[in-house]
């Protein structure tokens, strides 16, 4: 069998591993649409500033990537043909046996009038975050859109650089993707000025400022960290079905028996949140490719895992299990000097766990809402005063 | 170039390089080390990348700090020489030294 994979992060990273490791019998063709080998992202808009190392990026150990099953091929995927298999370059094509696409996520752009694109960066690739190095030298002041977990990683990072940083907030409050308890405690430790309800009018390059309905706010360089969106335009083209992602059935399969998706363009019924989902994190590009590895290997198909989150802003560490609609409640359950766990939940059963500086928590929650068929009450947990109490309690 | 010895959980030695600075996960990686799945990349997250240390490493590190040692609650049969590869830093005195990758993850 000769696979084509289409994108080469850490999804199909992982894929590679795993079908290596399972003593896969066919061939494998990656597409790399980058110029470098493959590379840890998650470092970049952390400690990776500071210490700009491209080695200990390394995603796949080089036995990995020489293996003779394994051909490179650094060009990036302009089209897919699914019922003949083939996946053309711009000067090649290829016929494979099936089609994985791994194309992940792109960073949303933002036009604000008046302002060069050398001044609007955002952060996404390694090309990015060098690109971002570069203009640090000269940059005294940051204002970063967006007010999401990179926001407020890349805030942090650059806050060690002596670099003045703002956070411009669309809406009421930063962090709207956690509980309103975790939002204020992550935005009170941050280095950066957060800006609420923030409308950008345009750039006054003469008084090197962004207009906006709060008053004029200057900035050597902007960063756009408004979120994200999928890459399903090769799907799209070749007929397949997609949504806000591309959707795939329990196995990674897409709506075409001949094409897989995995990784952050991959949208699928999660069978413990009883929902469709397309998470962006590193668990869940990991999870999507063992589960299609364990497939293609035809071994015994893996469980499920709950869905986690980690973000590390500054020293502060923040870790989520489980998954949460922004409209659920929350419930501080833990409010000491450095830590704080905040339970998210809904109809009185627990979603999400929200953790920060309180890994112990975290992992009890990771470990009851993998062992518990109906979920957690928030009752119990409330009874119990800690979620490790309440595994203790409930394993003994 | 400075190195140290993983023993797989199938017992195999595996000679890992390092520069001075590298976390014990880095040095896992480059090599190609079986047995650490190091699920969050790193982040202290997920404690599938446990190892254990020989006798030889004592006093040469800081002990696990709270996120690590939370974390090492919930790998499979910590010992006290247990730690995550990822929270390991190397410095160039570990040249040498010998680690086990604990047998399960899960």
């Amino acid at each position: 069998m000769i696979l084509g994979i289409v994108g080469a992060g850490q999804a199909a990273c992982t894929l590679i591993l795993e079908l290596i490791r399972g003593n896969f019998r066919g061939q494998v063709l990656i597409f790399n649409g980058e110029a470098i080998p493959p590379y840890q992202r998650p470092p970049l808009s952390k400690d990776w500033l500071q210490n700009p190392s491209r080695d200990r990026l390394n995603l796949l150990p080089k036995i990995i990537e020489q293996d003779s099953r394994i051909t490179w091929i650094s060009r990036t995927v302009t089209s897919i043909d699914p019922g003949r298999g083939t996946i053309r370059t711009r000067d090649t094509a290829h016929t494979v046996d099936h089609i994985i696409l791994a194309t992940g996520t792109r960073a949303k752009k933002l036009e604000i009038p008046g302002l060069s694109a050398q001044q609007n960066v955002s952060l996404r690739t390694l090309n990015d975050a060098e690109n971002l190095r570069l203009n640090l030298a000269q940059a005294s002041t940051i204002n970063i859109v967006g007010a999401g977990f990179l926001a407020f990683e890349l805030a942090a990072s650059l806050s060690k650089f002596g670099i003045t940083v703002r956070i411009l907030a669309k809406g009421p409050r930063a962090l709207p993707q956690v509980g309103l308890d975790t939002a204020e405690y992550l935005s009170s430790r941050s280095d950066a000025l957060i800006i609420t309800e923030t409308r950008l009018i345009k750039f006054d390059r003469k008084a090197q400022s962004l207009l906006s309905n709060q008053g004029p706010i200057s900035c050597d360089l902007v960063i756009t960290a408004i979120g994200s969106e999928p890459n399903i335009e090769l799907a799209e083209a070749s007929g397949l079905a997609t949504t806000s992602g591309i959707p795939v059935d329990v196995n990674m399969q897409t709506n075409h028996p001949r094409v897989s998706a995995i990784g952050e363009v991959a949208e699928y019924h999660h069978t413990l949140i009883g929902k469709k989902l397309r998470i962006e994190s590193i668990a869940q590009a990991n999870e999507t490719a063992c589960i299609l590895a364990t497939h293609l290997l035809e071994q015994q198909s893996v469980r499920h895992k709950i869905p986690w989150f980690w973000s590390n802003q500054g020293s502060e560490k923040l870790q989520i299990a489980g998954f949460s609609e922004r409209s659920d409640d929350s419930f501080l359950l833990m409010d000491k000097p450095h830590q704080r766990v905040v339970l998210r939940h809904k109809d009185g059963r627990v979603t999400a766990v929200e953790a920060i500086n309180a890994a112990r928590e975290y992992m009890a929650a990771r470990r009851l809402f993998e062992s518990n068929e109906k979920s957690i009450s928030l009752n119990t947990v409330q009874q119990a005063g800690s979620i490790f109490s309440l595994l203790q309690s409930s394993s003994s | 170039m400075l190195h140290v010895t993983f023993i797989d959980p199938s017992e195999n030695e595996i000679e890992a390089n390092f520069e001075p600075g590298d976390s014990l996960l880095q040095a896992a990686v480059h090599a190609g080390v079986d047995g650490i799945l190091a699920e969050c990349g790193g982040g202290c997250s997920c404690a599938t990348c446990h190892v254990i240390l020989s006798s030889a490493w004592a006093g040469t590190l800081e002990p696990p700090g709270p996120q690590e040692a939370d974390m090492l609650t919930f790998a499979v049969d910590p010992t006290p020489q247990s730690r995550l590869a990822c929270q390991v830093q190397l410095k160039t005195e570990h040249n040498g030294l010998t680690l086990n990758v604990a047998k399960r993850q899960y």
